[in-house]
């Protein structure tokens, strides 16, 4: 289990869905983004796909709530994501975020999304902005 | 292939504001149940004027200011050939509900792999408020020549 009271836990892991329908039909109204690969079965199958494919943005933004649920929305201060395989209605995403390296201001994780279907979907990387309090206690001198 | 005269194509600035309604649906499609993000005195105890839009809501503002769909139509680009494969956005300041942002969006670098099979777009999108820039965004989108493009994750 992570620690949730550390201001820099070494990994955070995540689950999400399974992903209905209606989340991609929801997604897609307030994101624009209306493509009939997430909305409509029978394109989705006729491009390939058992089901209709979640949007990458939408992987992306619950990236964002893996970090901005530990630290806060406003902390995080980058975040970059690949979108490395497909994730379709019905998936369950299990995320990790494992901490590669921080300072007296930042934390820097690697991101990971898998399904249990294909595998990886997602990869990258975020940086946070540590409280203030974290940033204090390690600017002061040891001794 | 793409002509590479498109480097460097950048948009005209517009006003987006961000919406108090757009912003609650997206939590609810995003499942983010953080109030900071709808209610004022939630934000105001925070430390924020206003509730705080979740950081991948800019690509929805991006749309509304130039979708890439409209950019691939001027690359001459079919949208089936296309994949979104990596997305970024820099964070500088909190961007807020009410906010009216400047997004303009540039085409920064056109290359290819495996001898042009796989071509690659790169979009910037600037996002300033009153003249501040507050984020930054980087598109890459992969075009697959269509005997080796089975469709996936395809654009918005």
């Amino acid at each position: 289990m992570t620690d949730a009271a550390a201001p820099c836990p070494a990994r955070i892991e995540r689950t999400f869905g399974p992903i209905r329908a209606l989340d991609l039909a929801l997604y897609a109204a307030a994101s624009g983004d209306h493509n009939p690969l997430h909305l409509d079965p029978a394109v989705a199958q006729a491009a390939g796909f058992e089901q209709p494919l979640v949007h990458g943005m939408l992987s992306m933004a619950l990236a964002a709530r893996v970090l901005g649920d530990h630290f806060g929305t406003q902390a995080l201060a980058d975040l970059n994501t690949r979108f490395t395989g497909v994730a379709l209605v019905g998936d369950t995403l299990f995320f990790i975020a494992e901490l590669s390296r921080y300072d007296d201001q930042q934390a820097h994780y690697r991101l990971q999304a898998r399904t249990q279907r294909q595998g990886e979907v997602l990869a990258g990387q975020a940086s946070v902005m540590l409280p203030t309090p974290a940033r204090g206690r390690l600017t002061v001198p040891v001794r | 292939m793409i002509d590479r005269r498109h480097i460097g194509f950048q948009t005209t600035a517009t006003p987006v504001q961000v919406d108090p309604w757009r912003v609650r649906l997206f939590c609810q499609a995003i499942g983010e149940t953080n109030p900071v993000h709808w209610d004022a005195a939630v934000a105001a105890e925070q430390g924020h004027a206003a509730p705080l839009v979740p950081p991948t809501f800019l690509k929805a503002l991006e749309s509304d200011h130039c979708s890439s769909a409209l950019l691939l139509q001027r690359l001459n680009v079919p949208m089936q050939q296309v994949l979104h494969a990596e997305q970024r956005f820099s964070f500088h300041h909190p961007v807020l509900v009410g906010d009216v942002l400047d997004i303009s969006r540039q085409i920064t670098d056109l290359y290819d792999k495996r001898n042009g099979a796989l071509q690659f777009i790169v979009i910037n999108t600037h996002f300033c408020r009153a003249g501040k820039r507050v984020a930054e965004g980087v598109q890459t989108l992969l075009v697959r020549l269509p005997a080796q493009a089975p469709a996936a994750e395809v654009t918005a």
